[in-house]
């Protein structure tokens, strides 16, 4: 019941907001190629879906054409990342297999095995790393210079939901599913904090603009901003009756865009909040009935936009 | 009752080896390895399960999960902790965390979750409900986390064969839910009590793997 209250709380104050959103693009994809994940790259101008099929699929934005599909060999795709300048787009599957693409060419950079499923990626800024989370066991992190790994990234128990380079380089960043936040040195692999306070696990982590903090948000429906030096959770966004499944910050830093997760059923439509880093406060919030958003980011202009699939059905929404 | 068996420590074992071989003036090495080997039960380790989304760090101390008047089946689940070689692990401590009845999670506060140790046979136990069916999962589970000093961690999910989706036969249906790739994880329920109080029992042992 207290459920319900703060749904219905939601769904009451968010006409106040005023943010809506508008279906920009509807993508026909093979009836067993559900997009299972999306990510937008830096510039805004592609999209790139982690399919049922085990293929990664690449659209161009803003006309929605299909330019590449790649393939991750008989694994559905389970994650898929950009390079921070775009260049770069590594995908990810449920068997361990993990291959990079040169963006637009398509041409494939390296292919790894890395044994369990995986779960979450990211790329250095430099293009020279790239941590793999996996389920249930310890993350990697990679030479992609060399094609060997550099160590491993192990938590308390069980493995990692999330990770993220800083824009500087300097670190590495894990939401790990022991519900702390580790904090290692990008180049090495060493730890060098650990963020303890969070009581449930984070399946987003991101860091600020200045590299100087990481948002991190979970089950505990709260973006917590945690310092990094300190790896002590400085401030605490306003709490929301859903889980945060997603994180991606703007351009400028400004925003940072969350994806919510009913937790009451994660085929229940969920809402998206552009949230003003500085102030905490909200900019837009934005709910559609039949949308569960699966993937997000900006695009060139500073306009937000957020994916769903439903079957057959790639959906491009812009928030208004 | 079969656990009984086990609940040595290796030092009682190799006590008891020793016990033995000042009683037999011809035992030879062979004999006591051959004791040895029958005293000591290695065991499987018990298969991993996903740990899931709903994790919650600071479990209180507490064998008792549901309080009195809580709707759904009264649960009652015991077992032993042991390691592969087949010692007792009484320095092992559990937690362990479910929906209620109706398949929900607390967030909020520690509802049906807890920390639980273990006696000095490394036994375990705790009083809850059957949890209902989570929305995003097909069979009724518990999870586990057991930690003891120099053995792996243990992340596991234990299931019911009396779950409604096994149509009375886990052997061939385990598989409906996908997370379950162990028979094993599907632990028998008994029914037992009064007519007027029935209360399921079940019984999941949990068996670590050395560092």
């Amino acid at each position: 019941m207290r459920w319900m209250a703060l749904w219905c709380a939601l769904v009451s104050i968010e006409p106040a907001l005023g943010a809506s959103l508008k279906l920009e693009k509807t993508i026909t994809v093979p009836p067993d190629a559900a997009v299972r994940f999306a990510a937008v790259s830096p510039k805004g101008d592609w999209v790139a879906g982690a399919c049922q099929d085990g293929r990664v699929r690449l659209w161009s934005l803003p006309s929605g054409e299909l330019r590449q599909a790649f393939d991750l060999e008989d694994q559905r795709a389970s994650s898929v990342r950009f390079s921070a300048d775009g260049a770069l787009l590594v995908g990810g599957g449920d068997r361990g297999g993990v291959r990079l693409w040169n963006i637009p060419s398509g041409r494939s950079k390296l292919e790894l095995k890395v044994g369990e499923p995986v779960v979450a990626l990211a790329i250095s800024p430099d293009k020279t790393l790239l941590a793999v989370a996996r389920k249930d066991v310890a993350s990697l992190l990679w030479d992609l210079t060399t094609g060997r790994v550099i160590t491993d990234l192990p938590a308390r128990f069980a493995g990692s939901l999330s990770v993220d380079f800083s824009p500087d380089g300097e670190w590495l960043a894990s939401a790990d599913a022991d519900t702390e936040i580790r904090i290692y040195e990008s180049r090495t692999g060493a730890l060098r904090a650990t963020a303890k306070d969070l009581l449930l696990e984070s399946f987003a982590v991101v860091f600020s603009a200045d590299s100087k903090s990481i948002y991190a948000g979970g089950a505990d429906r709260t973006v917590s901003v945690i310092d990094v030096a300190g790896g002590k959770v400085a401030r605490a966004l306003p709490q929301q009756p859903n889980a945060v499944s997603q994180l991606a910050r703007s351009p400028d830093g400004k925003i940072l865009l969350a994806l919510y997760l009913d937790e009451r059923g994660s085929v229940n439509p969920a809402p998206v909040i552009a949230w003003n880093v500085m102030s905490g406060s909200i900019d837009a919030q934005a709910f559609e009935p039949k949308v569960r958003p699966n993937g997000g980011g900006f695009l060139g202009n500073g306009r937000v936009i957020v994916t769903s699939s439903d079957g057959p059905k790639f959906e491009v929404w812009s928030v208004r | 009752m079969p656990w009984h068996r086990a609940q040595f420590t290796r030092r009682e074992i190799v006590g008891n080896c020793l016990g033995t071989v000042a009683m037999l003036s011809s035992s030879s090495a062979l004999g006591i390895a051959e004791a040895y080997a029958q005293q000591t039960q290695h065991r499987r380790p018990t298969p991993p399960n996903e740990l899931g989304p709903s994790y919650k760090k600071g479990s209180p101390k507490n064998t008792i999960l549901r309080t009195p008047g809580d709707p759904g089946l009264p649960l009652t689940v015991r077992g032993q902790v042991f390691n592969t070689r087949g010692d007792a692990l009484s320095n092992a401590v559990i937690e362990v965390w479910q929906a209620d009845h109706l398949g929900h999670y607390d967030f909020d506060q520690y509802r049906y979750r807890a920390q639980l140790a273990v006696d000095s046979a490394a036994a375990y136990q705790f009083d809850s409900v059957i949890p209902g069916h989570d929305p995003d999962r097909v069979c009724q589970h518990i999870h586990y986390l057991v930690l003891a000093p120099g053995h792996k961690p243990l992340v596991t999910q234990l299931y019911f064969a009396t779950d409604p989706v096994f149509e009375g036969d886990p052997d061939h249906n385990f598989g409906r839910d996908p997370l379950i790739h162990s028979r094993e994880l599907v632990r028998p329920v008994v029914l037992a009590g009064d007519p007027e109080e029935i209360q399921a029992v079940v019984r999941f042992d949990l068996v670590l793997e050395l560092l």
